[in-house]
């Protein structure tokens, strides 16, 4: 594979898929520095996979296996990198802010996804992305049992949650 | 809320992507990035490789054209035994086992790569007690002054502190690793 068709096809993959990107880096990083930084590194690791791509499964698929195994390893990077230099904060130069009015509840749910842990919140993000037990495991390389018995902690972690930002009236 | 409601909700965002791309300034750090990755077990393997062959044959070409002492020969042996070790477990490690790319299989990947790599800390670290006790023999043999050999010997124990503090990072790495791995895995027997 050339360079230039390397770049093409991720060209195409980045604008099809740069939605898929941005909820996991949202739900990985905590400021706009960490989202540019690990959007970065995930483009980066998709970048290097286009040549290994066999089309053995869906392109989303792949790129989410991808962007996740990525974004969990970036966590226990980024993590010991504060806890010894502190939090980093300068100008994101890769990706900016597009003008969309906050929306209160998707905020909130992106809250409730950052206090799962690594693992859960990819668990969390492929269940609400609407991927099948199957696909998750997969994905995850674990049972699909496994897939259900995390699924339905998950899912009540988030109802409770949700039942307790509703009662506080926003 | 009901998790359909959760679900409604994360998918307002699907049509009003969050941020817009500087396509180039993101092409240009690809770029950059990619002959920017080294890769730490093999970096440190061609290291020992070409330090112990290189300080190998400096020491036993020296030996040979001007002292001839025995303690030498050997720590020349030692250090192209060391070379010959690395790269046998070099070739090991290439041949090994692929992990599939889910995400249990990048990690064990990684946690494979991790261990390997503590593994080679450990021998180097005590790799360098043997070479010192030969380097201290060679200079009792040629009659070399006690502060010379005091000297040589602080020079050692540095060496093995270093290593250690160099061993703890691959250390806590691993133990990283085996943490996300065990999460991972947790409800595995619950499941079943």
């Amino acid at each position: 594979m050339t360079v230039q068709e390397q770049q093409h096809i991720f060209k195409q993959w980045l604008y099809m898929y740069k939605a898929l990107i941005f909820k996991i880096v949202r739900a990985y990083g905590s400021t706009a520095m960490d989202h540019d930084d690990l959007f970065q590194e995930i483009s980066i690791q998709v970048w290097n996979s286009i040549p290994t791509f066999r089309h053995e499964s869906a392109v989303t698929t792949w790129i989410y296996r991808i962007a996740l195994n990525t974004a969990i390893r970036w966590v226990s990077k980024e993590q010991k990198y504060r806890n010894t230099n502190g939090t980093m904060e300068s100008i994101p130069d890769i990706l900016f802010q597009q003008n969309i009015q906050a929306d209160e509840q998707l905020t909130w749910l992106y809250k409730a996804i950052h206090q799962l842990d690594e693992i859960d919140r990819s668990v969390a993000l492929l269940l609400l992305d609407g991927f099948s037990y199957k696909e998750m495991a997969t994905i995850l390389g674990i049972t699909v049992s496994n897939v259900g018995v995390k699924i339905n902690r998950i899912k009540k972690q988030l109802i409770i949650q949700s039942k307790k930002f509703n009662k506080n009236g926003i | 809320m009901e998790f359909e409601e959760l679900q409604k909700v994360w998918d307002t965002q699907n049509n009003q992507p969050l941020y817009a791309i500087n396509e180039k300034a993101l092409h240009n750090r690809i770029i950059t990035k990619k002959h920017q990755v080294i890769h730490i077990a093999g970096f440190t393997e061609w290291l020992l490789i070409i330090v112990n062959i290189a300080a190998g044959a400096f020491i036993l070409g020296m030996n040979f054209m001007n002292h001839n002492r025995l303690f030498i020969y050997l720590l020349a042996a030692w250090m192209f035994g060391s070379a010959l070790y690395v790269l046998a477990s070099r070739i090991r490690r290439i041949r090994a086992h692929r992990f599939d790319r889910s995400m249990l299989g990048d990690l064990q990947h990684a946690l494979a790569a991790a261990k390997y790599q503590v593994g080679l800390s450990f021998i180097m670290r005590w790799n360098a007690l043997p070479i010192a006790l030969l380097v201290l023999l060679s200079i009792w043999e040629s009659s070399k002054p006690v502060w010379l050999a005091l000297v040589v010997a602080l020079f050692f124990i540095l060496v093995a502190y270093a290593s250690r503090w160099e061993h703890n990072i691959y250390k806590a790495k691993k133990q990283e690793l085996e943490i996300l791995l065990k999460k991972l895995q947790q409800e595995e027997s619950a499941a079943c």
